[in-house]
């Protein structure tokens, strides 16, 4: 049983006959997504905020432009709806502190048309201590930390910064926006794993948040020449238009092995995958991404760098299926962040 | 009768921080009145806002048109722009939209 904590909660409360008038209500409220959520109890909300050593009135992050504050009570309160066990919190708090940066633009991810989903990525230990899925089936359902974890920050973002109903104007969205929550499969991938990249020792737990839109698959080739594997990617690149400062690639174990065995290196990879993304202005201009460049024959790519590749290794030891995932703002409009996990 | 227990649940919603403003008083005509008319950046945003000029214009004679772009639609409007059109403008006209 929770102890009183030394600062209360603060939140409002509400009263029903049983936990079908909870859902009932909070289904008419439009406090959920859709599915049935699980009571956010003083007694269970206490229990997390306890179990991460966190004071309900710390504030983990705000939403400015429609004059959101977030605390770790209200964090704590949506990932008990979302189905967390309490020591999924810490994960849940610092994706909110992540999505919360200025430059991850909140306010114009969580409304936008082109309908783009919180993507985290959890790197380093805590991956495996809380059994967050890495391989098989990665963007499927069926594991309680992915699945729960994606969801409560998705709540967190409708909940909490007035992004409803009434403010999304995704046109299409996409499943994303239920939940999206993986691990990256670091014990397969030969080289240092994304957080590393982005300046943390492999030793730390780390969530990366992207505003990723609907994911593109790519099919790979009956081959086992990386150049190939990645010329593979060129479609899919394309489809993803002009320009970016960032992209996200997610490449299976599959058709990691040959690039494996051929030691490539991750920037030897990124590189070929810029390329293969590169096409002449003309090109750009019959698939309707208007004038590029005065030049038509001047080659313009998809990733304006190599290092605008960011490259995860993720899924499911069987099956050449990889994707590519755009994200909103292009790398520009909404940068994605990484933030240590803080463990209670 | 034993008193049925109620199931108790903390409310998961954040209400906006209140702010408070003034509505600046309306001018009885746009004869003579300075115009604002800011973009949104988004495609076609000043040309609607050039048509909607357009319209007004057959019925008034504005003292001046200042037409300024906050050019990104998904941050709001900079402060320079807006302290721009606060200053010299008695009225602005935006647009809002995808």
């Amino acid at each position: 049983m929770a102890t009183v904590t030394a600062n209360p909660l603060t939140s409002d409360r509400l009263s029903f006959d049983d936990s079908a008038e909870v859902h009932a209500a909070f289904m008419d409220r439009g406090w959920t997504d859709g599915l049935p959520i699980v009571p956010p109890t003083p007694e269970r909300v206490g229990l997390f905020l306890e179990h991460a050593s966190r004071s309900p009135s710390e504030i983990i992050g705000a939403e400015p432009t429609k004059g959101r504050v977030i605390t770790a009570e209200k964090v704590a309160i949506n990932a008990v709806m979302a189905g967390c066990l309490p020591e999924y919190l810490p994960v849940v708090l610092a994706a909110v502190e992540a999505i919360s940066e200025p430059e991850f633009n909140l306010h114009a991810v969580s409304v936008s048309t082109m309908g783009a989903a919180v993507l985290t990525v959890v790197n380093g230990p805590i991956a495996k201590e809380l059994s967050i899925r890495s391989g098989v089936d990665i963007f499927g359902p069926g594991n309680r930390a992915n699945a729960t974890i994606g969801r409560a920050i998705s709540l967190v973002m409708s909940n909490t910064t007035g992004a409803t109903g009434d403010l999304d104007k995704a046109t299409l969205g996409h499943a994303g926006k239920y939940t999206w929550c993986i691990a990256e499969a670091e014990d397969v991938s030969p080289w240092e794993p994304l957080h590393v990249e982005r300046g943390f020792s492999a030793d730390q737990s780390t969530v990366t948040v992207f505003p990723g839109l609907s994911p593109i698959q790519v099919g790979l080739p009956d081959t086992t020449r990386p150049e190939l594997i990645l010329a593979a990617f060129g479609d899919a690149l394309f489809a993803s238009g002009p320009g970016h400062d960032e992209i996200l690639v997610v490449l299976s174990p599959e058709g990691l092995g040959h690039i494996r065995s051929a030691g490539w290196s991750k920037e030897r990879v990124k590189q070929a995958l810029f390329e293969a993304g590169r096409r002449k202005a003309s090109a750009w201009a019959a698939a309707g991404a208007g004038v590029v460049s005065e030049d038509p024959d001047e080659t313009v790519g998809v990733a304006n760098s190599a290092s605008s590749i960011t490259l995860i290794v993720a899924g499911g030891a069987a099956g050449g299926a990889c994707v590519v995932v755009p994200l909103w703002g292009s790398g520009a409009n909404s940068v994605p962040k990484t933030k240590e996990i803080k463990s209670g | 009768m034993a008193t049925m227990t109620r199931l108790q649940v903390l409310d998961p919603t954040v209400q906006p921080i209140p702010q408070h403003a003034v509505i600046a008083a309306r001018p009885d005509t746009l004869d003579g009145v300075s115009i604002g008319l800011l973009a949104n950046g988004k495609p076609n945003s000043e040309e609607l806002l050039e048509m909607v000029r357009e319209v007004l214009a057959d019925r008034y004679e504005f003292g001046e048109v200042i037409a300024r772009n906050k050019g990104n639609a998904s941050r709001p409007c900079p402060g320079d722009i807006l302290d721009d059109l606060v200053e010299r403008c008695d009225v602005v006209i935006t647009s809002s939209g995808d």
